[in-house]
C-alpha cells in the first residue's frame, strides 16, 4: 500500500520547493520512514478513501485555520488551493480565513472554534467542548479524526520550519 | 477539568477518555493489527482504544512517532526524550510529560533534571547542551513562525550535526502532535493503587 502511492506528490518537498538530488533531499532519505509516514499521514487525513462524517470540506477549513493561527503563509496557501479544487467560488474559503466575524453553519463554526482552541491553549480543553461538536453533529469517530487533523497540522508546521533552517544554513 | 490542572509529575498516570472508546470485541482485524503494532499495551489502552476509531490515521500515527523517537543512530535517546519533556511541560500535557520524564530518567539515570524543569520551569540551570536542545524546542513549539537560521548556531556550537538537528526537530514537532491529543480527548487520572 505504502509503494503503491510513493509516486504522488510529498507536502514536506512540495512546501520547501525541495529537489530530487539536493541537500534537503538526502537529508531527509536518512529518515526514510519519517518522510514515509508523515506524507502517508497527510494522505490518510486530507485524501482518505472514505472520508466518513467529515467532509474534505470540513478538513480544508480546519487545516487551514490551523495554519493561519500558526502564521505559516505557505501551508495555508496550500490549504486555500486544496479547498479552491472542491468549493465552486470563494464564498466557503473566505467565511474560514475571516473566522470568527464570518460563519456559514453552526457546523462550521463549532469545527473552526474547536481548531482555534486545540491549536492555541490545548491545555484548556474539557470534555464541554466535544459535547459541543456533538450537538454540532460530529460523532466520537469524527472527533477524533479531527483532533489528529489538527494535531497532525501543528506537527506539520514546525517539522517544516526545522527543515527550512537546515536549508537555508546549509 | 480540575484534572487538567494537576502537577507534573514523575510518577506514572493513567489516562481517561472523554469519548467512548472503541470496544475490543467490535474491532475490525485491521483495527487490532494497528493496535498490536502500536505498542504492545494498545489493546488495553483507552487512548489507543480511542484513536483506533479512524484505523488509517492511528497506523500512520504510530509508525511516524516510533520512527521519530526509536530510529537508530542520529540524536541520542535521551536528547529526544528532554525535548518531548520540555514541549510537553510547554502545553502543560502533564501526562506525557510523566511518560517522557520517566523515559529520560531510564535512559540517562538523571530523575533530577526533568524533575527541575518540572518545579523551575524551563530557565533551570541546564548543561550547555541540555540548554541549546530546550531552548531550540521551547522556541520551534512556541513560534515555529518565528524560526531562523541563527536558531541553530548553539546546537551546532555543542556538536550537533544535521541528522541529530533533524531528529530533534521532529521530536520537537511529534509532541505538538502527541500533546494536542492527549489534552483533548482525555485527561490523566491516578493510577489506581496496587499494593
Amino acid at each position: 500500500m505504502a509503494d503503491a502511492k510513493s509516486g504522488g506528490t510529498d507536502i514536506v518537498d512540495m512546501l520547501l520547493g525541495i529537489e530530487p538530488g539536493s541537500a534537503l533531499a538526502a537529508l531527509r532519505a536518512e529518515r526514510p520512514e519519517v518522510l514515509r509516514h508523515t506524507r502517508q499521514s497527510y494522505e490518510a487525513l486530507f485524501e482518505p478513501a472514505s472520508t466518513g462524517g467529515l467532509s474534505r470540506l470540513d478538513r480544508g477549513a480546519a487545516a487551514l485555520r490551523v495554519a493561519r493561527l500558526s502564521e505559516d503563509a505557505p501551508l495555508a496557501t496550500h490549504f486555500r488551493h486544496y479547498l479552491a479544487g472542491i468549493t465552486d467560488g470563494d464564498a466557503f474559503i473566505d467565511a474560514v480565513e475571516r473566522f470568527p466575524e464570518m460563519v456559514s453553519t453552526k457546523r462550521l463554526e463549532a469545527i473552526l472554534l474547536h481548531v482555534d482552541r486545540v491549536t492555541r491553549t490545548p491545555a484548556m480543553a474539557t470534555p464541554a467542548h466535544l459535547a459541543e461538536l456533538q450537538s454540532a453533529g460530529l460523532a466520537p469517530t469524527d472527533i477524533v479524526t479531527l483532533s489528529q487533523l489538527i494535531a497532525f497540522v501543528t506537527y506539520l508546521t514546525r517539522a517544516v520550519a526545522g527543515l527550512r533552517l537546515l536549508g537555508s544554513a546549509a | 477539568m480540575s484534572e487538567t490542572k494537576r502537577a507534573f509529575t514523575m510518577e506514572p498516570l493513567d489516562w481517561a477518555s472523554w469519548l467512548p472508546t472503541l470496544k475490543l470485541e467490535e474491532a475490525t482485524p485491521e483495527q487490532i493489527a494497528v493496535l498490536e503494532e502500536s505498542l504492545p499495551t494498545a489493546k488495553t489502552s483507552p487512548y489507543y482504544l480511542l484513536l483506533a476509531r479512524d484505523v488509517e490515521v492511528l497506523r500512520e500515527r504510530s509508525r511516524l512517532f516510533n520512527a521519530v523517537m526509536y530510529a537508530p543512530k542520529g540524536l541520542a535517546r535521551g536528547d529526544r526524550e528532554l525535548a518531548t519533556v520540555v514541549v510537553s511541560r510547554i502545553n502543560h500535557c502533564v501526562y506525557c510529560a510523566s511518560v517522557h520524564a520517566i523515559r529520560f530518567a531510564q535512559l540517562t539515570k538523571h530523575p533530577e533534571i526533568p524533575q527541575a524543569i518540572f518545579d523551575e520551569g524551563l530557565s533551570t540551570e541546564l548543561s550547555e547542551r541540555y540548554r541549546a536542545i530546550t531552548d531550540y524546542a521551547a522556541k520551534l513549539t512556541r513560534m515555529p513562525s518565528a524560526m531562523v537560521a541563527a536558531d541553530l548556531a548553539p546546537l551546532r556550537k555543542v556538536g550537533l550535526n544535521d541528522l541529530e538537528i533533524l531528529d530533534l526537530t521532529n521530536a520537537v514537532a511529534m509532541f505538538a502532535w502527541a500533546n494536542r491529543l492527549m489534552l483533548s480527548l482525555g485527561e490523566p487520572v491516578a493510577k489506581p493503587s496496587t499494593p
